[in-house]
């Protein structure tokens, strides 16, 4: 049965899983090209004072991206079912609901965290071949909670796709879109370490959110 | 033998907002029974399928699939209810095979020959994608993953929507043919009464707010009648007796239980003369009008 349930979602998410893949490694491989040329023009030794002292982020493109994907995931494995509410169908499985439900989300974590990990392999890993192992500390510290951003917006994208009412949905958007911006604020590298595990625990309890629309959509709240 | 009705709904009370759709509604579906819900628009047809599949929490009232309340239906009677959604709902990002592949993977006693056996008599390809496809043949991809999944129970919400008459007709035997199977139950609901005709036992017509009748199909259609009269009379009220009584031209009509006599001696009894007064057999659709009225 979960196999089956993992069908549907990959069926649904199959041209995303290679749209997002290939835009991360666009932008990536357009990081680096632009990150050797202002070395090339401005010498290793020089560009390095700046990154140190200006506290520059090697990687500006990705502090929305990830945001961008979850988002992007979210609705297309959630819009159709919400469409002619076809979740009926979904639930309807000889199945438990919240067994469909959690699978089908961790469906969606999965390729979101498998897409993140990869990132950060692919960008830190050529970064630490050039610069110092600090350097390329600080830029992880950096990225981590733009990319911890990405299982966020995923699950509030699907809390608010499964919603079955514009009177929550758009309170909703607006709270998703306040809480998203903590994971994209400006700072030094580092600083936001400390704040990270309760980003992560942010993600954890929006988890249980898109129950809270099931339970709503089942109810038949209109 | 097992005589627990297969679908009970006792009390059920429900508005949407301020506006009633009905109140203390009960009724019950025996084992190996066809029976149709007939009602007008908005009188909550597909809100009591809702309701019973648990997809709408009702003000009041429980509703019982196999025994099981239907907030809390387990996966094992879940497997025994096969369901179709008004506009016959798929999902349509599938193609014809992976859509049967999809749901083999949930019922152990699948059979993947009943699906394709209906599929295969459509002009479609195993790869075409079920949202290219007309209404009629979705309706029997539909159908065909209903007769593959071998429920005990068929829910059927407006089946007749958007057909044409031969996939209505096409619709109607299929589906009379699974349930002289293995004494299967079917509840559904349509707005083109002539194609339940054919097919239901039971009826339940519904009011705004009530159900009107609960009746065998075959005593509606044998015993309430249409009574054509002349008259002077300007006002003829409606009683327990006759339904929907008016003026047509220089005729009036009304609808009966009752016989030619009785409806005559009630028309004596309130001291109305009436003049030419004939009876006429009725198709099911006209005695659905006669019941709830034009408006």
């Amino acid at each position: 049965m979960y196999k089956a349930i993992l069908y549907k979602e990959f069926i649904k998410t199959r041209a995303v899983i290679i749209i997002l893949p290939t835009l991360f490694a666009a932008v990536a491989v357009f990081s680096f090209l632009q990150l050797f040329e202002e070395i090339r023009l401005a010498g290793k030794v020089s560009f390095l004072e700046t990154v140190i002292q200006k506290d520059t982020a090697m990687f500006p493109y990705f502090k929305h991206l990830p945001t961008f994907a979850g988002v992007l995931l979210a609705s297309v494995q959630y819009l159709p079912e919400i469409q002619y509410k076809r979740l009926k169908l979904t639930l309807h499985l000889p199945i438990k609901e919240s067994k469909t439900i959690i699978t089908m989300l961790l469906y969606g974590i999965t390729i979101v965290v498998t897409l993140l990990l990869i990132t950060i392999a692919a960008l830190l890993i050529p970064l630490a071949k050039t610069f110092p192992a600090e350097i390329v500390n600080a830029q992880f510290m950096t990225l981590i909670p733009h990319f911890i951003a990405a299982p966020a917006a995923y699950l509030l994208t699907t809390w608010i796709c499964i919603e079955p009412t514009w009177k929550f949905k758009i309170p909703g958007i607006i709270a998703a879109t306040y809480a998203l911006t903590f994971f994209t604020m400006t700072a030094k590298p580092g600083a936001y370490m400390p704040f990270v595990p309760y980003l992560i625990a942010f993600v954890v309890i929006a988890f249980c959110f898109p129950f809270l629309s099931v339970a709503r959509f089942k109810e038949g709240i209109q | 033998m097992n005589t627990q009705p297969v679908i009970q709904c006792e009390n059920i009370t429900h508005y949407y907002g301020n506006r009633l759709i009905y109140r203390d509604l009960n009724f019950e579906v025996q084992r190996g029974k066809i029976l149709g819900l007939l009602g007008k628009n908005g009188t909550g047809k597909t809100t009591i399928i809702n309701i019973l599949n648990g997809f709408l929490k009702p003000r009041s009232g429980t509703c019982k699939l196999f025994g099981e309340k239907m907030d809390s239906i387990s996966p094992k009677t879940r497997n025994r209810v096969g369901i179709l959604l008004e506009g016959h709902v798929q999902h349509s990002y599938f193609n014809v095979e992976q859509i049967e592949k999809y749901y083999a993977g949930f019922f152990p006693q699948w059979d993947k020959n009943a699906y394709y056996n209906l599929i295969d008599k459509l002009h479609v390809t195993r790869k075409q994608k079920i949202n290219t496809m007309s209404c009629g043949q979705r309706s029997q991809v539909a159908l065909g993953l209903l007769f593959a999944q071998h429920p005990d129970i068929l829910i059927l919400d407006d089946f007749s929507m958007g057909l044409d008459p031969g996939y209505r007709r096409l619709f109607v035997e299929k589906i009379k043919e699974f349930a002289a199977n293995d004494n299967k139950t079917v509840f559904l609901t349509s707005h083109i009464i002539q194609d339940m005709e054919r097919l239901i036992d039971d009826c339940i017509i519904l009011d705004y707010g009530k159900i009107l009748l609960h009746e065998k199909t075959q005593h509606i259609l044998n015993t309430f009648k249409r009574f054509t009269f002349k008259t002077n009379a300007t006002n003829i009220p409606n009683s327990n007796i006759l339904h929907n009584t008016e003026k047509l031209g220089d005729r009036w009509e009304t609808y009966s239980f009752e016989n030619i006599n009785t409806v005559r001696d009630n028309f004596s009894k309130h001291n109305i003369n009436v003049d030419n007064i004939t009876e006429e057999k009725l198709s099911l659709e006209d005695a659905f009008i006669g019941l709830t009225g034009k408006y």
